[in-house]
């Protein structure tokens, strides 16, 4: 069953769809604070929705004024050398 | 002092509104910046807190330069003010994250439909704190939306609550504009100081936030004119609970 089954079934016990309510995928944050300087990781948010990723990223890493962000969803980095 | 003073009723009593809006939503948030249901949306909910509450402080000051303000300077200081122009839903604590959604996808959004009208505003101090505003406000309308969708999408009593949570609030809202002949807004409507009556301000602030509810299949007393290409309330407003002074249902 796919997760958005879980989410829109009623007959889900309530745990189960409280389980579902939780954020699963990881957006790796990238920053930078010259337009001279390369984008580096700064951290990473929990969220399913794209649109809340980003609300999430904005609101945590504020520590700086950012001449740019962007987020990458985790599972799209591929591993070229295993540590 | 202000040297000179601003005589206008009507300004100065949407002013007092937003002020008042803008800090009571600031104060219901607060509560929630340390119990939403992940840490990512607490700091979210922390931030814009200080969002709201820094647009109400942009708004008090203004109310000292207007004759009105002076006449009464107890009611222009948040500290020592009285009168509480904020809607009804926000005299109560939220009973749940899904009333800060709510609030958030309903309220602040109608409150933004107003600054976005007031952009080219002929009162300046208006016009550029609408600006800021407006800026702030696009990641809090990003939040309201991914907050609706994933809630309504949850199905069951989580999609049942926030329905609840937009209900009781929808009425409400809609009338902050006021009624189409308030005179209040149809002053500042001729004065310049906003670009829209209030049907066509209610007409802008449902074409916000139905396409979502329509998409997420809310059933909602609204209705869109295929022929007008304008949303309106479907069903009549409840004008007989209008405080118009307060801006407020009874």
């Amino acid at each position: 069953m796919s997760n958005t089954d879980t989410l829109t079934n009623t007959a889900i016990p309530p745990t189960l769809r409280r389980e579902a309510l939780n954020e699963n995928r990881v957006w790796q944050v990238y920053a930078r604070r010259k337009y001279e300087e390369p984008l580096h990781e700064i951290g990473n948010v929990m969220a399913d929705d794209p649109e809340l990723a980003k609300v999430y990223a904005r609101s945590i890493y504020d520590e700086f004024t950012w001449v740019e962000m962007v987020i990458v969803p985790r599972e799209s980095i591929l591993t070229v050398i295993a540590s | 002092m202000p040297t000179t003073l601003i005589d206008n009723a009507a300004l100065f009593a949407v002013l007092s509104s937003l002020a008042d809006n803008k800090q009571a939503i600031a104060r219901r948030y607060a509560y929630w910046s340390n119990g939403a249901p992940a840490l990512e949306a607490a700091v979210a909910a922390a931030a814009m807190t200080q969002d709201e509450l820094g647009h109400a402080r942009t708004l008090y000051p203004l109310l000292e330069d207007f004759a009105q303000g002076q006449a009464n300077l107890v009611e222009v200081e948040p500290m020592t003010r009285t009168l509480r122009y904020h809607i009804r839903v926000l005299d109560t604590d939220f009973q749940g994250w899904s009333d800060f959604v709510a609030t958030n996808f309903l309220l602040d959004t109608a409150l933004t439909t107003f600054f976005e009208a007031a952009q080219d505003s002929t009162y300046e101090p208006l016009r550029a704190r609408s600006r800021k505003i407006m800026q702030e406000e696009r990641l809090h309308a990003m939040h309201a939306e991914g907050w609706v969708r994933r809630l309504a999408r949850a199905g069951g009593k989580v999609r049942e609550t926030l329905v609840a949570s937009l209900m009781r609030q929808w009425d409400e809202t809609l009338c902050w504009f006021g009624p189409q002949d308030d005179p209040v807004m149809q002053q500042l409507h001729q004065e310049g100081v906003i670009d829209a009556t209030p049907d066509e301000l209610r007409s802008r602030y449902l074409h916000k936030i139905m396409p979502i509810l329509n998409g997420l299949e809310i059933d909602v007393p609204a209705a869109f004119n295929a022929e007008t290409k304008r949303w309106s309330p479907s069903q009549p407003l409840p004008w007989q609970r209008w405080e118009a002074t307060a801006r407020r249902l009874t």
